[in-house]
C-alpha cells in the first residue's frame, strides 16, 4: 500500500526553531529518509520551497489567470511531502509518528489510489 | 520456433536448477543470486544470437560459477574476511575448474522456495525475493510491476537477502515439522503476486500481467514439487479459473465489469477445463482447504453458461463450507451475495448485519459495496445509492471507486 505523507507548517513554527534544535531535526530527517530507503518503504522524499513561491492557476472562460500564493488561505502550508510504500496502515502510521517534525507539527497520512480492483 | 520466448522460457527454468547447486554448496544466497542473475542475463545475449548451447544447463553454471568466483573476490577485497563465505565450502572444491559440473539433475526448487518465503521477511521481501531468485525476473522487472522506483526494489531485495544472512538461514530441508507451514508461506506468496497482476486493470499497466503468468508458472512448479499437496493443487485450479475470465473483467477503457455482465464468450475454455479437472481431483484426494473451496466457487461460476444459470445453492452450500473450515468475515460477506441469491435480499441483508460490529471488517468498502448490492435487489434504492456511495469512499482502488461512484448515480431515484 502507497501512501503520502504531508508536512504542514508555516515561517512562525520553522523559525521559532534554535539553530541548534533546527540542526538536529535536519540531521534527523537525513538519518530518517536514509533509514526508510534502505528499508525499501520510503520511495521518494520532496521538500517544497516557501508559500510566497508558490503560484494558483484557474482557467476562466478559457483565459489561465495566475495568482501569487497557495490556493487555500490557511495559517499551515504543506512544507514537504514523502511517499512509502509498506505492508499496511499500520506501518504507515508508525512511519509517520517517527518522523521528527511530527513532534512540533503534524503530519497527515493520506493513502494513494490503486489501479488494482476487485472483480464485483 | 519463436526463439526469443523459448530462450527466455529454458532460463526461467534453469535459473532456479543452477542456483540451486551454487547454494548447496556456497551457501550464500546473497552472492549466489547475484551469480545467477549475472549468468541469465549474459545467456540471454549470448543465446539469442548464437542459439541455446548443447548443455544449457551446464553452460549456465560454468559462467554462474565464473561470476561467482569474480563477486567472491571482490567481496573478499571490500570486506578484508574471507571466512564468513568460505564456511562450508572447502577452497579446493570451491577452486575446481569451471566446466567440471555436478549434481546437474538435481533439483533444488524447493528449497529455494522455502528460503525466499522464510518467516523472517516481510510479505513485500518474499514476493520480490520470490520472483528474482526463482521466477527470474530482473530487479527492474519487479519494480515496474509494483510501480516503485528500481533503486526502491533493489533495496528491498538486498535486505531481504541480508535478513536470510542475519537468521543463519541454511540451504538445507526445513524441519519436517516445518515443512507445512513453509509451504503455506509460499502458497500465500504465489497466491499475492497472482492477485496482485490479476487485480490490476489492463490499459496502461499491461506489464502486471506477467505477474500473473509467473505466479501460476510457480504455482504449477510447486505442485510438480508437492504433488500430493491438495491446497497446492486448488491453489493452481484457483487461479487457472479466475485467469480465464481476465479477457471479459475489464472494458477496452479498464472499467471493471461485474461477474454477472462479463461476456462469458470471452472466457478462456481451456483454462476452465484444467482449473475444473484440477480442483476435482484437489476435493478428491487430500484435506480440505480455503484454496480448493474458492476454486470450487470459481469453478460453480465458470461453468454457467449465463449468469442466470449459476448454480448459487451449490455456491452457498461452498461458502459454507469456507466459513466453516477457515473463518474470516470476508468469506461472511461473500456468502451475504450468495444468501441473497437463494434465499433473497432481506436474508443477506440480515447475515451483513452481524458484521456490524466486526471492526476488521466493519469500515470495509466491500461491506458497503455488497449491502448496496442487495438493497438494489430489495428495491432500496434510496438506501441502495447511499450504501454505493459510502463504499466509494473507502475503497483505495481507483477502478473500483469509479465503478461505485457510478452505481451510486444509477441507483439514485430521480
Amino acid at each position: 500500500m502507497k501512501y503520502m505523507v504531508i508536512i504542514y507548517g508555516n515561517k512562525d513554527l520553522w523559525q521559532s526553531f534554535p539553530p541548534d534544535v533546527a540542526m538536529d531535526a535536519i540531521a534527523r530527517v537525513n538519518a530518517f529518509n536514509q533509514s526508510y530507503a534502505e528499508s525499501g518503504e520510503l520511495l521518494s522524499a520532496f521538500g517544497l520551497g516557501d508559500e510566497l513561491t508558490a503560484r494558483t492557476v484557474r482557467v476562466r472562460d478559457g483565459v489561465s489567470v495566475v495568482t501569487d500564493g497557495p490556493y487555500l488561505e490557511a495559517k499551515e502550508f504543506v512544507s514537504s511531502f514523502f511517499i512509502l510504500d509498506v505492508e499496511n496502515e499500520a506501518r504507515a502510521l508508525d512511519i509517520a509518528a517517527e518522523y521528527p517534525f511530527a513532534e512540533h507539527s503534524a503530519v497527515e497520512v493520506w493513502p494513494i489510489l490503486h489501479e488494482a480492483g476487485q472483480e464485483m | 520456433m519463436n526463439t526469443e520466448a523459448s530462450v527466455e522460457d529454458q532460463l526461467r527454468q534453469l535459473g532456479p536448477l543452477v542456483l540451486g547447486s551454487l547454494l548447496r554448496r556456497y551457501g550464500n544466497l546473497d552472492l549466489c543470486e547475484d551469480a545467477v542473475q549475472e549468468a541469465l542475463l549474459e545467456a540471454s545475449l549470448n543465446w539469442a544470437k548464437n542459439g541455446i548451447p548443447e548443455r544449457p544447463r551446464g553452460w549456465l553454471s560454468t559462467v554462474a560459477k565464473r561470476r561467482l568466483v569474480d563477486l567472491f573476490r571482490a567481496e573478499s577485497a571490500r570486506r578484508g574476511r574471507e571466512e564468513r563465505f568460505m564456511v562450508g565450502a572447502p577452497p579446493a572444491e570451491f577452486l575446481r575448474v569451471p566446466g567440471e559440473e555436478y549434481d546437474n539433475d538435481r533439483d533444488d526448487s524447493l528449497q529455494i522456495l522455502f528460503m525466499c518465503c522464510h518467516p523472517a521477511l516481510t510479505t513485500s521481501s518474499k514476493i520480490a525475493l520470490t520472483l528474482r531468485a526463482i521466477g527470474g525476473l530482473t530487479t527492474q522487472e519487479i519494480a515496474s510491476a509494483f510501480f516503485v522506483p528500481e533503486s526502491t526494489m533493489a533495496q528491498r531485495i538486498s535486505r531481504a537477502k541480508r535478513v536470510i544472512r542475519e537468521v543463519g538461514a541454511t540451504f538445507e530441508m526445513p524441519p519436517s515439522i516445518e515443512i507445512e507451514d513453509r509451504v503455506r508461506a509460499v502458497q500465500h506468496v504465489l497466491y499475492l503476486i497472482f492477485n496482485e497482476g490479476y487485480t490490476t486493470s489492463s490499459g496502461p499497466n499491461i506489464n502486471r500481467s506477467d505477474l500473473t503468468r509467473e505466479a501460476i508458472r510457480l504455482t504449477r512448479e510447486l505442485h510438480r514439487l508437492r504433488p500430493d499437496d491438495s491446497e497446492t493443487c486448488g491453489l493452481l485450479a484457483l487461479m487457472l479459473l479466475t485467469e480465464a475470465r481476465r479477457p471479459a473483467r475489464t472494458t477496452s477503457d479498464g472499467d471493471l465489469v461485474t461477474l454477472a455482465d462479463q461476456d462469458r464468450g470471452l472466457w478462456n475454455a481451456s483454462l476452465i477445463e484444467e482449473g475444473v479437472a484440477l480442483v476435482t481431483l484437489a476435493l478428491s484426494t487430500g484435506s480440505l482447504g480455503a484454496y480448493q473451496l474458492q476454486a470450487a466457487i470459481a469453478a460453480v461460476h465458470d461453468e454457467a453458461e449465463n449468469s442466470s444459470d449459476t448454480d448459487w445453492i451449490q455456491i452457498l452450500a461452498l461458502y459454507e463450507t469456507l466459513e466453516y473450515v477457515a473463518p474470516n468475515p470476508m468469506a461472511t460477506i461473500n456468502r451475504a451475495v450468495a444468501v441473497g441469491m437463494v434465499q433473497g435480499p432481506v436474508a443477506g441483508l440480515s447475515l451483513l448485519e452481524t458484521l456490524e460490529g466486526d471492526e476488521r471488517v466493519s469500515d470495509h468498502h466491500l461491506l458497503f459495496a455488497v449491502r448496496a448490492h442487495l438493497l438494489t435487489m430489495a428495491e432500496s434504492m434510496d438506501a441502495a445509492s447511499d450504501a454505493y456511495h459510502a463504499a466509494a469512499l473507502r475503497t483505495a482502488s481507483l477502478p473500483e471507486k469509479r465503478f461505485l461512484q457510478m452505481r451510486a448515480l444509477q441507483t439514485k431515484v430521480t
